[in-house]
């Protein structure tokens, strides 16, 4: 008998399961469960010393690059975030240590979610070698001893599915709303202030912000408007008022985020194209929208 | 996957400088890297030795000890918890691999192969360890049999379970 392999360079996926998203009791399990895998403190008061808040936002945005670069699973990022967060909020860590955890935290999320996990090798040559793959081996059992072998966290993404399928929403947008929640979801893995936040607070407000920022719930606005929040709070048995605070963080952390993103580019094209090479030609693009509809995905 | 990465790109391009590949924060200590890495492991194992009133180093039950342990032959040890089950072509494999090891420490010559995950594979961890001399729960021989599994088996090294077979598409 002769084998052939078809398998592309595409993963093959399930499809969704209904056992699974249209049973109650999966999400009211997540919901159950999350708060285990939370970060204990925020450790910049206190545990850390010589690490400060904008050290993890640059190690998570390396994260998020190297992510996107090896094409990795959705929840690998924020999966690695929180093996981040947890550790840092037990261990002291130095600053130019911070780097080897990021890439060793990817490591495991990656070998946890992906059928084809993301290699020490590789994950070396993205801290530009400062690393080697012997010492993401060895601290790689370090990390998994502070974390006690819990990996299986809950992430945010795991409840998109959950959410969405309980809204009125039209069919053929819903991939949209995935793509949206699922960027608005690695924006706050990038920002501190969400560390602590259960994922489910996330999830519901990443929701929230993407239906309000494509404006689907405009067409109806009477039955919308806040009665979206009331059935997104109902959902994930969320408090209303922290839910709408929630989205409105998001939505604030996510036009900061756009702004900045432009005066870096206008900043850049000011200066150079620069011998770097990657990366450089969404810099052509003339300037960032601030409508997230704007945004081409 | 790539879907979100124009998105991604555009509204997390702040910190973005230059490519992907870089080094945030200078240098690493290597030294007290190693030796913060060494503490830390040292640590997990007495605390594991404290809770399972077994002394992983030398293999023996300690005596104040909440369990009662008893020795089983390695046979009747299901075939999961064996450690270091290669089959003979990985094991020959290990060998060749052991030949290419220099004596300075990190300079594990990976036997080539196409295996994405290559470098999780037991035979680069357990050469690493038998080139420690510090570890303390290493295993000295990475023979093929033993007589029972033991908790340091979980501090050293990930292993392939037999007869696993190699990904499609490998």
């Amino acid at each position: 008998m002769e084998l052939l392999c078809l398998e592309m360079d595409t993963n093959i996926r399930a499809r969704p399961d209904p056992n699974l998203l249209c049973d109650d009791r999966v999400l009211q399990s997540l919901l159950t469960i999350e708060e285990r895998f939370l970060p204990q403190y925020s450790y910049f008061k206190g545990v850390q010393k010589d690490i400060q808040p904008f050290m993890r936002r640059m190690v998570a945005t390396w994260m998020l690059e190297v992510c996107e670069e090896q094409k990795c699973e959705e929840e690998v990022f924020p999966l690695a975030m929180n093996y981040l967060d947890r550790f840092l909020a037990v261990v002291p860590t130095k600053k130019c240590n911070l780097q080897l955890l990021g890439a060793v935290c990817m490591f495991l999320a990656s070998k946890l979610k992906e059928t084809r996990p993301l290699t020490a090798e590789k994950l070396c040559i993205y801290t530009d070698n400062s690393i080697k793959p012997q010492e993401l081996l060895e601290w790689e059992l370090v990390v998994l001893g502070k974390l006690k072998w819990n990996l299986a966290a809950v992430t945010p993404n795991d409840f998109i599915e959950h959410i969405v399928r309980r809204l009125p929403l039209p069919e053929d947008k819903l991939a949209l709303i995935r793509k949206h929640v699922q960027t608005f979801i690695a924006l706050c893995a990038t920002d501190f202030r969400f560390a602590m936040y259960p994922p489910s607070m996330i999830a519901t407000g990443s929701v929230g912000a993407a239906i309000c920022g494509l404006q689907l719930d405009s067409a109806d606005q009477s039955q919308w408007g806040d009665s979206l929040t009331d059935l997104l709070a109902k959902i994930t048995n969320t408090e209303v008022d922290v839910l709408k605070e929630c989205q409105e963080q998001i939505e604030r952390v996510l036009v900061s985020s756009l702004r900045e993103g432009r005066q870096q580019q206008q900043q850049q094209q000011q200066t150079q194209r620069g011998p770097s090479g990657k990366g450089l030609d969404e810099l052509d693009q003339s300037s960032t929208p601030t409508d997230v509809r704007d945004v081409n995905l | 996957m790539c879907r979100t990465m124009a998105t991604h790109k555009r509204i997390l391009s702040t910190l973005r400088n230059g490519p992907t590949r870089r080094n945030l924060f200078g240098p690493v200590d290597r030294e007290q890297l190693q030796v913060e890495y060494q503490a830390s492991i040292r640590k997990d194992l007495e605390e594991a030795s404290h809770r399972w009133g077994f002394d992983f180093i030398s293999d023996k039950p300690l005596e104040s000890s909440d369990f009662q342990w008893e020795g089983v032959p390695g046979t009747k040890v299901p075939l999961l918890y064996r450690s270091c089950m290669f089959d003979l072509e990985q094991v020959e494999s290990q060998r060749a691999a052991e030949v290419k090891v220099s004596p300075k420490r990190g300079k594990v010559a990976p036997p080539h192969n196409e295996k994405e995950n290559i470098p999780l594979s037991p035979q680069r961890c357990a050469l690493r360890l038998v080139n420690f001399e510090k570890t303390p729960e290493k295993r000295e021989n990475t023979g093929l049999k033993r007589k029972q599994t033991n908790l340091t088996d979980f501090y050293q090294a990930k292993r392939r379970v037999v007869g696993m077979p190699r990904k499609s598409g490998e």
